[in-house]
């Protein structure tokens, strides 16, 4: 493993690391202060709606951080993964498509979602978790067996899954009940829509899963082979680690973090809708990993970074939404790609000082 | 090295610099929007599509015009066209994003589903929280209390009815029947499910739905459902456009396949190529809305509840108490490329207005639109 990477590994942690790799996480935040205090300053939502402002950006924060960490895991592993936003939609769908297969029928025998009982939604989200580490399987055997490049891989499920979501929904709607095929299941039970629209629930989820990946990555040795193989797989194949149920692992935790978070998606937007859900959102969970210190080369990145990315990332969105008055969804993109192009370059320029020093030191000796 | 770090600072230097323009840039967009300091008392109209069309100019073009004439700034409001991405969930974080700023005072929306209960809670919420909230060009599920409650009213088309018109015309123009194929954006959204219906009930006996395709508002895909749909079916011989970029797309088709003998193209909505497309005699009729009327009305009606105007809000709702006295029809207008098309005014409803190619380009140069 480079040096560099040791510098974000918390596995790898000697006196030092810790100090080395602050800066990430302390520029994070600072940039997140900076943000929230120009659009205090600018508008005056933050300070009059503080708890609503507050509890949504952590919502919103949370549904995007669930999945990006299991992006950020992919890449630190030395890969990547551009089908979460597909396995969001096709996650979305699994769910729906048990509850409605389970839910009781009405006089006219269609299914009847407005009151399901926590029964059938647990067995839908085990369901649906299931479903997602087949995918993550899958993957890995595409990548493992077959040979093929973790983005080709990965490119075939982004384009596949979602249009296999699209043909079994007009499907599995066919079959349930007699109003015929349809593109959308819509889901009313409270309790389910509660999972994605009551604030705290998406953060408990975000919080423990990132505690969980926390001790992985950094308190186990499952968690340094990771980083070893992201760093010089071969070399970590040399020195006896089983690269393949590393990748497996990894890409598991992937699939299986973004199908949590199309449960909460479907339960936030209260219907499955494999045409659209999630289009795009790899992309957004690869830029939370990426700002929040990741490298791309692998190796390279902390769980606590990529909460902070994911956090930056929404504080933009949102600040861009509060601040511009006029037509805000046409600037986002635009600030939003010049502040992720700012973030990376900051991580770049750090990276290279802490190589600098490195070579300096060895040199010196 | 000492180069490549050199050039790096520069490059940092250089985001750096963009970044503080940017956030000054952003800081005079909000400024110079709001017309000065943004207070609670400089409070925003806003008007969400339900996603991106030239059909929305109009719209847009309506609001703007009535924001101009009823002089809303010197209220301290401001008319704002939002757009959405045909998705609910775009709709549902607008919403909720209005409800965490402090200066949105009204909202017109066009819903994507109303069947979407998560988006009826957010309307409800929006409504809850003081927010005037009226529904455009697509409902709200009518059926459903709560969300009828949340909104004051809906401006636009009867869907099903406009459906019907078209259908009729379809009707004169192969009295045989024909075999038929829609394009649409998204195939669940309401408006698309009432006009489809609409268009089988209207055209009647005779006409079959071979195909109906949805391209989720991506135009390039429009085009390819239409190539596609000629491809599968050799007895095709109508082609029906229900959103306002599905009939262009048809046009483009059907002209570079050199079919245009064999097949009738009819659609909704008369976007600036559709109308030209009328001209040069690749499209049969149009059936049009009137998105102008609905951004004016819309405007003028959310000012008149925030000023407690009853007057106005009866002048534009005279049924308002009444069954479905809620609802205000905008208008259907039907137009054909001249008066010697099959098409004649008779057959549609005493409301629906039937317009030449030219008399519609005068309606239009009246209120200084290029489409509708």
């Amino acid at each position: 493993m480079s040096s560099s990477s040791s510098s974000n590994s918390p596995s790898l942690n000697s006196g030092k690391s810790f100090w080395s790799r602050l800066p990430v996480e302390l520029g994070l935040l600072l940039a997140i202060c900076a943000v929230i205090l120009f659009t205090g300053i600018v508008d005056d939502s933050y300070r009059v709606k503080t708890a609503y402002n507050a509890k949504e950006i952590l919502r919103q924060t949370s549904l995007l951080g669930i999945f990006a960490l299991g992006a950020a895991i992919v890449i630190i592993s030395g890969g990547i993964d551009l089908s979460s936003g597909s396995v969001i939609a096709f996650s979305g769908m699994i769910c729906c498509s048990i509850m409605i297969y389970l839910a009781p029928q009405d006089d006219a025998g269609n299914p009847d979602t407005s009151n399901l009982g926590l029964g059938i939604i647990t067995l839908a989200i085990l369901g649906t978790m299931l479903v997602g580490l087949i995918i993550g399987t899958f993957h890995t055997w595409l990548i493992t067996v077959i040979g093929l490049p973790p983005f080709v891989a990965t490119l075939a499920s982004l384009v596949g899954l979602r249009s296999l979501g699209r043909v079994l929904i007009q499907d599995i709607t066919d079959g349930v009940g007699s109003v015929g095929p349809s593109t959308k299941i819509y889901i009313s039970d409270p309790f389910f829509s509660e999972l994605g629209t009551t604030w705290w629930i998406p953060v408990l989820v975000f919080l423990v899963i990132s505690f969980l990946l926390w001790l992985l990555m950094s308190r186990t040795l499952v968690g340094r082979h990771l980083y070893a193989m992201g760093g010089n797989e071969e070399a970590a194949r040399l020195s006896g680690i089983h690269t393949d149920r590393q990748k497996w692992l990894a890409y598991c935790i992937g699939a299986v973090t973004a199908s949590i978070a199309g449960i909460l998606y479907c339960s936030y937007v209260g219907e499955a809708n494999p045409e659209s859900a999630g289009m795009g959102y790899e992309l957004n969970a690869i830029a939370a990993a990426v700002i929040g210190g990741c490298s791309l080369t692998g190796g390279i990145g902390t769980i606590t970074g990529t909460m902070l990315g994911a956090l930056f990332l929404r504080v933009v969105i949102d600040s861009v939404a509060k601040t511009v008055k006029g037509s805000p969804d046409e600037f986002e993109g635009m600030i939003v790609g010049l502040l992720v192009v700012l973030a990376v370059a900051f991580n770049e320029l750090r990276q290279g000082t802490v190589s600098r020093k490195v070579f300096s030191r060895v040199s010196l000796v | 090295m000492i180069l490549y770090r050199c050039c790096f600072s520069v490059l940092t230097l250089c985001l750096g610099v963009a970044s503080f323009l940017a956030a000054s840039f952003l800081v005079g967009c909000a400024d110079s929007q709001n017309g000065g300091e943004v207070t609670p008392s400089n409070r925003r109209i806003i008007l969400l599509t339900n996603g991106n069309s030239p059909y929305w100019d109009a719209f847009a073009a309506g609001a703007n015009e009535a924001g101009a004439k009823l002089d809303v700034g010197k209220e301290g409001l401001q008319v704002v066209v939002d757009r959405g991405d045909f998705s609910p969930e775009v709709q549902l974080d607008k919403l909720r994003q209005y409800q965490g700023a402090t200066d949105i005072a009204a909202v017109a929306i066009c819903v994507t589903d109303p069947k979407n209960q998560a988006l009826v809670n957010e309307l409800a919420a929006l409504s809850d929280s003081g927010v005037k909230l009226i529904t455009v060009d697509s409902d709200i599920d009518r059926n459903n209390p709560k969300a009828r409650k949340a909104r004051f009213a809906y401006l636009g088309t009867d869907n099903l009815a406009a459906g019907k018109e078209l259908g009729k015309a379809a009707k004169a123009l192969k009295p045989e029947g024909a075999n038929y194929a829609t394009f649409v954006g998204v195939k669940s959204a309401a408006n698309a499910i009432e006009r489809i219906g609409g268009f089988a009930e209207g055209a009647g006996e005779g006409f079959t739905s071979l195909e109906s395709m949805g391209d989720e508002g991506k135009t390039d895909r429009a085009k390819k459902n239409v190539r596609d749909a000629i491809d599968r079916h050799d007895d095709l011989n109508m082609l029906v456009g229900i959103w306002s970029y599905n009939t262009p797309a048809m046009v483009d088709i059907v002209r570079e396949l050199g079919i245009r003998d064999k097949m009738a193209v009819v659609g909704f909505d008369a976007d600036p190529p559709a109308i030209a497309a009328m001209a040069e005699g690749n499209l049969d009729v149009m059936l049009v809305q009137d998105p102008y009327q609905m951004g004016y009305e819309g405007v003028r009606l959310l000012k008149a509840l925030l000023n407690d105007d009853q007057g106005t809000v009866k002048e534009i709702l005279p049924n308002l108490g009444q069954e479905d006295g809620d609802i205000v029809e905008t208008g259907l207008k039907i137009v054909v490329p001249s008066a010697d098309s099959p098409i004649k005014a008779e057959l549609f409803e005493e409301g629906t207005t039937f317009l030449t190619l030219d008399e519609f380009k005068e309606w239009l140069a009246k209120y200084n639109l290029t489409g509708s």
